[in-house]
C-alpha cells in the first residue's frame, strides 16, 4: 500500500470537483451544527428536567389583608384557626409528600434572592409578599386533583402550579430542539444526496486511471479508497465546521441563558455531542461514497 | 496457460452467441493470432481470459487457474499476471512515458525503488530510449503504442493480450510494433493477438485462430490470414 499515492489522487480529486467539494462541506457543517444544537437542547432540557422535577411543588397562596384575589371576600386575611385547619387538612390528602409554611419574611427573601430586577425590589416590602403553603407532592401528576381539592377552602387565594410555569418553558425548548433536528435531518440528507454527486463526478473524471488501473490489477481497495477519502476528507472538514459552530453556540447563546436556569450546560456534554456529530458525518460521508462507488465504479 | 473448454458466452439480450462452444489450448510461450470479421468473437475471447466477462456455459483456465473458481477478490491479481494492449492505446494524458509505465507499478503496491529500476529497462525493450519524459500527445501513434506496450509488459505479465494493436497505425510503422511483440514473446511471455492486418498475419507465420459467427473455423500453426481450409 502507498498511502502517498492515495492521498496524491485524494488531493486531485478534490481540487477537480472543488466547488462540489465546498458544497459538501458547507452541508456537513451546516447539518452537524443544527444536530449538535438540536442534541445540546435535548440535554439542557433533561438536565432541567431533572433538577426541576425533584422542587416542583404546589403554591397555595393565603388570603390576607385587602388581598386582590376573589376567594378573599372578606377582605380580612386569613386567621389563625383557619390556617392550622388548612394545614390539616393538606397534611391529611394522601398525594402529599411535605407541606412547609412560607411566611412574608422567607417569601421576600427568596424573591429578592431570584430577582434581578432592583427597580422592582426596591418598592416591594415584606408586607406585600403573601404568605403560602409549599406543598410537595409524592407523584407530581396528582397536582391537577389536588389543586380542585384546595380551591375554595376558605382562606384560600389562589394555588399556583410550578409543574404549568415550567411546562409551557419546556414546551417551548422541545419545540426550538424538534426544529432543529428536523432542519438538521433535512441537511443530512442533502449532503448524502451531494456526496453521492461529488463522488459520481469524481469516479467520471477519473474514468480512464480506474480503467487502467483495473486492467493492470489494481486491488479494489486501491481503487475506491481514494473516493473513499475524499468523501471523508470533505466530511471531517464539515465536521471541524460544525464544531465551531456548536461551540460559539454554546458559549454565546447557551451560556447566555444560564443566568436563567439552574443547570448549565456543561464543556463534557458538548465535547461528547461534538464527536459524536462528527462521527455521524464522516459515517455518512463513507456510505454515501461505497454506495454511489457500487454504482457508477465497475470493479 | 489459456485453456477454454467448450465455452459458450450469450449476452444479454442477444440471440446469437458471441463464442459457440469454443475449445482452444494456448500453451506457455506461443504466439497466437486471432483473426476474423468484426463481431465475430475475438473481443469477447479476450474479456473472457481477463475474467471481464463469465462465459454462459463451459470452462476457462488462465496461468493456471479455473477461472469460475476464482472469487471476485482475487481477480485483480489474476490481472497483474496479464497484460493487455488496445488499439486506442489508453494511454493517461497527464502523465509523462515514465509516469505512465510507472503508473501500473504504483497502483499495484510495488515498491519505488523497483520502479526506479524496471521503468527504464522496459522502455528501452519497447525502443523509446530518450523519451521518457515526452507526453503522450508528443509522440506518435506508433511511439504510443509502445508506451501502452511497455505498461503492459512492465509487471512481467505471463501473458500479453493485444487487441489490434496496429489498428490505429500505419503499415510500416506497425511492423516496428510487431518487433516489439515478438521480442516480448521471446522472453517467454504467451501473446494472444486479435488482428484484422493480414500482412502481419501473414508475414509473421505464427499459430492463427480463425474466429466466425463465434465458432472456431480454422486453428493452424504457421498460418496466414486468409487461407481457406
Amino acid at each position: 500500500m502507498r498511502a502517498n499515492f492515495i492521498f496524491s489522487e485524494v488531493w486531485i480529486g478534490l481540487r477537480r470537483n472543488l466547488t462540489m467539494t465546498i458544497a459538501v462541506i458547507v452541508t456537513v457543517a451546516v447539518g452537524m451544527a443544527l444536530l449538535g444544537i438540536g442534541l445540546m437542547i435535548n440535554s439542557q432540557v433533561s438536565s432541567m428536567t431533572s433538577y426541576w422535577s425533584d422542587k416542583v411543588e404546589l403554591s397555595v397562596y393565603l388570603c390576607k389583608e385587602n388581598s386582590p384575589f376573589e376567594p378573599c371576600t372578606d377582605k380580612k386575611g386569613i386567621s389563625e384557626e383557619q390556617k392550622t385547619a388548612l394545614e390539616a387538612v393538606i397534611k391529611g390528602m394522601p398525594q402529599v409528600e411535605d407541606v412547609i409554611f412560607e411566611d412574608s419574611a422567607t417569601a421576600y427573601k427568596n424573591f429578592l434572592d431570584n430577582q434581578s430586577n432592583n427597580v422592582f425590589a426596591s418598592f416591594l416590602k415584606v408586607e406585600d409578599m403573601p404568605e403560602s403553603f409549599r406543598v410537595k407532592l409524592g407523584d407530581p401528576d396528582q397536582s391537577q386533583a389536588v389543586t380542585e381539592e384546595l380551591t375554595g377552602q376558605a382562606g384560600v387565594s389562589n394555588i399556583v402550579n410550578q409543574r404549568q410555569l415550567l411546562d409551557s418553558y419546556f414546551g417551548f425548548m422541545d419545540k426550538l430542539q424538534w426544529m432543529a433536528l428536523s432542519v438538521a435531518f433535512a441537511m443530512v440528507f442533502a449532503a448524502t444526496l451531494l456526496i453521492g454527486n461529488t463522488v459520481r463526478l469524481s469516479a467520471f473524471n477519473r474514468r480512464r486511471e480506474t480503467g487502467i488501473m483495473r486492467l493492470v490489477g489494481a486491488s479494489n481497495v486501491y481503487i475506491q479508497l481514494p473516493f473513499v477519502l475524499e468523501g471523508v476528507i470533505a466530511g471531517l472538514i464539515g465536521g471541524v465546521l460544525a464544531a465551531v459552530m456548536l461551540i460559539t453556540s454554546k458559549v454565546l447563546i447557551f451560556d447566555s441563558i444560564q443566568n436563567f436556569v439552574p443547570e448549565a450546560l456543561g464543556w463534557n456534554t458538548v465535547a461528547g455531542i461534538i464527536s459524536g456529530t462528527m462521527a455521524i458525518g464522516v459515517i455518512i460521508c463513507i456510505l454515501a461514497s461505497f454506495i454511489t462507488l457500487r454504482r457508477y465504479l465497475r470493479v | 496457460m489459456i485453456h477454454f473448454d467448450n465455452v459458450t458466452k450469450v449476452y444479454v439480450n442477444q440471440n446469437r452467441p458471441a463464442l459457440d462452444h469454443i475449445s482452444v489450448d494456448v500453451d506457455k510461450g506461443e504466439f497466437v493470432f486471432l483473426v476474423g470479421p468484426s463481431g465475430s468473437g475475438k473481443s469477447t475471447f479476450l474479456r473472457l481470459v481477463l475474467k471481464e466477462e463469465r462465459p454462459n456455459s463451459g470452462a476457462i483456465h488462465v496461468a493456471g487457474k479455473d477461472l469460475s473458481k476464482l472469487s471476485n477478490f482475487k481477480v485483480p491479481h489474476l490481472r497483474r499476471r496479464i497484460g493487455c494492449v488496445f488499439q486506442d492505446f489508453r494511454l493517461l494524458p497527464n502523465k509523462n512515458v515514465y509516469e505512465n509505465v510507472a503508473f501500473a507499478l504504483e497502483v499495484i503496491g510495488k515498491p519505488r525503488r523497483f520502479i526506479r529500476k524496471v521503468v527504464p529497462e522496459v522502455i528501452e525493450l519497447v525502443g523509446l530510449e530518450g523519451k521518457a519524459h515526452r507526453m503522450p500527445d508528443e509522440l506518435s501513434g506508433g511511439e504510443q503504442q509502445r508506451v501502452a506496450m511497455a505498461r503492459a509488459f512492465v509487471n512481467r505479465p505471463m501473458i500479453l493480450l493485444a487487441d489490434e494493436p496496429t489498428g490505429n497505425i500505419d503499415p510500416a510503422t506497425s511492423i516496428g510494433i510487431m518487433k516489439v511483440l515478438d521480442r516480448i514473446n521471446r522472453t517467454g511471455t504467451t501473446v494472444l493477438m486479435a488482428t484484422h492486418d493480414a500482412a502481419i498475419v501473414d508475414s509473421m507465420r505464427k499459430r492463427v485462430v480463425e474466429l466466425e459467427d463465434g465458432k472456431i473455423v480454422r486453428d493452424q500453426s504457421r498460418g496466414v490470414y486468409g487461407q481457406a481450409y
